[in-house]
């Protein structure tokens, strides 16, 4: 066998190792992103025990803990609604009533343990809908 | 009138663009010299022609001419002056025309650069150039028109700047991003015009060299101003999460730092001639992508894609773009084959080809990571994530093996190294990264894997390094007899672009020890009272003061917020350390949208770092959430250090002293 077949083959079983390792890594990573709906219903079924979810809060549910540090808010998406529980002294600052939010965590006796909040837009530092608040506000 | 103006000459950019493209296309046919002149000369004046239509833009949105939508969106008779600037890559439209006016910028250059060399390569430069223009301008003209009136004809005053965005780092960081990513698309057009020419030895590479490496410049200093960017304005107290606009920014610099490595064995060694076409496809392709996913929001959901006309377009662009790089590489297949072979895997060419494996395997992991959700969405229904876990898992250890690289590749033989020469060069850096990490896992009680192995291979690459250095001058002082200084100076003048080379190297170095620090965070959330004072780790905290600030209080420095304020006096270890002001801002042009100013006290050692979340002005009682962030500032300096390796290589001294003789 010549040197370039034997680098060759030293490239593939790297990239087979790292691929293989990717895999399995993979497996224990995944966070399914899925509908509140689907949440509660089909909570059961899925063999991962975190979630991703995405919806908006229901104006008027936030209410913060007597040391401001835990959030409890509802959130709403199509027909479910799910109670959150986040813990943090620092909500992201487009947190508000109505706003819409992803959160990730993990789910247990009807609440959802929120360990990450994130806001929309994050990705874009640009108002989705800003066109239809500046009609109201500023004309 | 300014507005009539710049959309008129966006239109009058696209009909020149049309003809200059036709023009060369003729002149390919037969070879009449006046249309080749024709062509380049209407490339020009298009290119021109934007560069005013942004400066039109920009004087809208300074004067404040809220009968432009895209002024109105993006601006209010409050933003600051200085951030108005910012309005111009705000939103979508004035991105895109912003990406052509840099582009414009750069055709300018390349055709002074070139109009009258390269004879048989400028041709198809101008060509593809030219048809990257022509989808941008459109893209401007006829779906993301920056000119397009208000529908509901002028309003009293706009929606004002995303307060994230008024940020010193954000007025820099877009520009240089765009610089960086658009720098990239000259190599690749002399890449195609070697292909087209089948011109495929290193003329292309050489005379796009300076090119490469301020692109790459730009791109890396880009990268890391977000990063600063978000560990300052986005208070959640890290630099960096693996987002996917994060993502693509890193994905072409891993290509584009591969690429780098991998034609200085073309210039040398003539190999690689495939692998390094292939690296300038791919890394242009994902900076065209990168844009994309920065822009369209795709990444969010699959069901973006389809929500702006712009989606659609730009992802049959790239898909044009990655077609037609497929074809020419399989029709160039056997001119791009090289003569010369790898001889051994301890040679300095198995190093770079390693070099560049990694980089591509880091790419691959970085795009699987971001484009997971959307694949899984799209096969299965569900929306997969993952997040920063996975990214890290996979990409510490890469990135550990490409610093371990960085120490032995430079110092490899070409074709083969012998045994005793590695011993020569590698015992005493083994020796004293052994040193070193014993010393950091009994001295500083360092015990985690990663942390111990960045010690071992920072101190192993920098002693390799300062040998080298070493040798050299003393090599150089028995030749010439000058003195350390002199000799180092002139060792560094002689052969620029490896010594530049060594100090970009050092600044990485220090960046990843600014990496390894991360796994020694700390945080807290912390509810005080007034006169509380709270201890977290070494430090004490004590809340004195919190007061209000108004636009009617401080006109100055807050024209368009109001900000709530609480004064911290942290102590070290029992004495005074700083005194830190936390402001939780209210920008009144943004329906009161707040926005969190963090603050920081640096050290070399570690950062503390406090984000109020929020201030009762009432009782006075504040949340804070604390952090102790290890040896970020290296990050910062190592930016520095590669900068002046980069400039080093460059030879900017040289230019700017030739300029002005």
């Amino acid at each position: 066998m010549n040197f370039q077949k034997k680098f060759i083959l030293v490239i593939v079983a790297f990239a087979v190792l790292l691929i293989g390792w990717i895999a399995v890594d993979f497996k224990s990573q995944e966070v399914p992103f899925i509908s509140v709906e689907d949440l509660l219903v089909n909570y059961a079924d899925f063999s991962q025990d975190r979630f991703r979810l995405g919806g908006n809060v229901v104006p008027g549910s936030i209410t913060f803990s007597e040391d401001h540090l835990t959030v409890q808010f509802r959130l709403s998406q199509g027909n479910g609604v799910l109670p959150v529980t986040y813990t943090s002294a620092a909500v992201p600052d487009l947190f508000a009533d109505g706003s819409e939010v992803i959160v990730e965590g993990a789910y247990s006796d009807g609440v959802f343990q929120a360990d990450n909040l994130m806001t929309k837009c994050a990705s874009r530092y640009e108002l989705e809908d800003g066109y239809e608040t500046m009609d109201e506000d500023k004309i | 009138m300014t507005a009539t103006l710049g959309n008129s000459l966006l239109q009058l950019a696209l009909a020149f663009n049309v003809f200059s493209l036709c023009a060369m296309a003729f002149y390919l046919q037969n070879s009449d010299h006046r249309l080749a002149q024709a062509s380049w000369r209407a490339q020009a004046a298009a290119s021109l022609f934007i560069l005013v239509s942004t400066l039109a833009l920009l004087h809208e949105l300074l004067v404040s001419n809220f009968t432009l939508q895209y002024v109105a969106r993006y601006s209010s008779a409050e933003t600051p002056f200085i951030y108005k600037f910012g309005g111009l890559w705000a939103g979508m439209e004035g991105s895109l025309l912003f990406w052509l006016a840099v582009q414009s910028a750069f055709i300018l250059l390349v055709i002074v650069q070139n109009r009258y060399r390269n004879r048989q390569l400028f041709p198809w430069v101008v060509i593809t150039l030219g048809v990257i223009q022509l989808f941008f301008l459109v893209m401007s003209n006829f779906f993301e028109n920056p000119f397009a009136p208000m529908p509901s004809g002028a309003i009293s005053n706009g929606m004002g700047l995303n307060p994230l965005l008024q940020h010193p780092a954000m007025l820099a960081h877009p520009p240089m991003l765009y610089i960086g990513f658009i720098g990239f698309s000259i190599p690749f057009a002399f890449a195609v015009a070697a292909m087209m020419t089948r011109q495929l030895d290193s003329i292309w590479i050489r005379t796009t060299r300076r090119w490469t490496l301020t692109s790459w410049l730009f791109l890396t200093i880009s990268i890391i101003m977000g990063a600063k960017w978000a560990y300052v304005e986005l208070g959640w107290g890290g630099y960096w999460a693996w987002d996917p606009v994060e993502n693509a920014s890193l994905m072409p610099w891993l290509t584009g730092t591969a690429y780098l490595h991998s034609i200085l064995i073309q210039e040398k060694k003539n190999m690689l001639r495939i692998w390094n076409m292939v690296l300038i496809m791919l890394t242009f392709t994902l900076t065209i992508f990168g844009t994309y996913i920065t822009r369209s929001g795709v990444v969010s959901s699959i069901h973006a894609f389809a929500a702006t006309k712009l989606g659609v377009w730009f992802f049959m662009f790239i898909l044009f773009i990655i077609v037609f790089n497929t074809v020419m590489l399989f029709i160039r297949r056997h001119d791009l084959a090289s003569q010369n072979r790898l001889e051994s895997f301890v040679s300095r060419e198995s190093g770079f080809m390693f070099n560049n494996m990694l980089f591509v395997a880091m790419m691959l992991t970085v795009l699987w990571g971001t484009m997971y959700p959307l694949i899984s969405e799209g096969i299965t229904g569900v929306q997969i994530t993952v997040g920063s876990p996975y990214f890290n898992t996979v990409m510490i250890p890469l990135g550990l093996l490409i610093l371990a690289l960085t120490g032995i590749g430079p110092l490899l033989a070409w074709r083969r190294t012998t045994t005793r020469s590695l011993i020569r060069n590698f015992m005493l850096p083994l020796l004293l990264a052994t040193a070193a990490t014993i010393l950091g896992a009994v001295g500083f009680h360092i015990l985690l894997i990663y942390p111990l192995m960045t010690i071992f291979l920072v101190t192993f690459v920098a002693a390799t390094i300062f040998i080298e250095l070493l040798r050299g001058i003393q090599a150089r002082r028995r030749l010439t007899g000058q003195n350390a200084f002199h000799a180092l100076f002139g060792l560094v003048h002689r052969n620029r672009s490896r010594y530049g080379g060594y100090v970009v190297h050092l600044g990485i170095l220090m960046m990843f020890i600014g990496f390894a620090g991360k796994a020694y965070d700390k945080e807290a959330d912390i509810a005080m009272n007034l006169g509380d004072i709270k201890t977290f780790g070494i430090y004490d905290m004590a809340y004195t003061e919190y007061w209000m600030e108004t636009a009617n209080t401080h006109p100055v420095e807050r024209p368009n917020h109001a900000a709530k304020i609480a004064r911290l006096e942290v102590k070290k270890n029992g004495q005074a350390f700083t005194d830190l002001n936390v402001e939780k801002r209210f920008y009144t042009d943004q329906n009161n949208q707040p926005q969190s100013e963090v603050a920081v006290k640096s050290t070399l050692w570690e950062d503390f770092y406090v984000v109020m979340g929020a201030l009762d002005m009432e009782t006075g009682r504040a949340t804070l959430k604390v952090r102790i962030n290890p040896l970020v500032s290296w990050v910062w300096l190592g930016t520095f250090v590669l900068l002046i390796g980069t400039l080093i290589s460059l030879k900017v001294d040289a230019i700017l002293w030739r300029k002005s003789s």
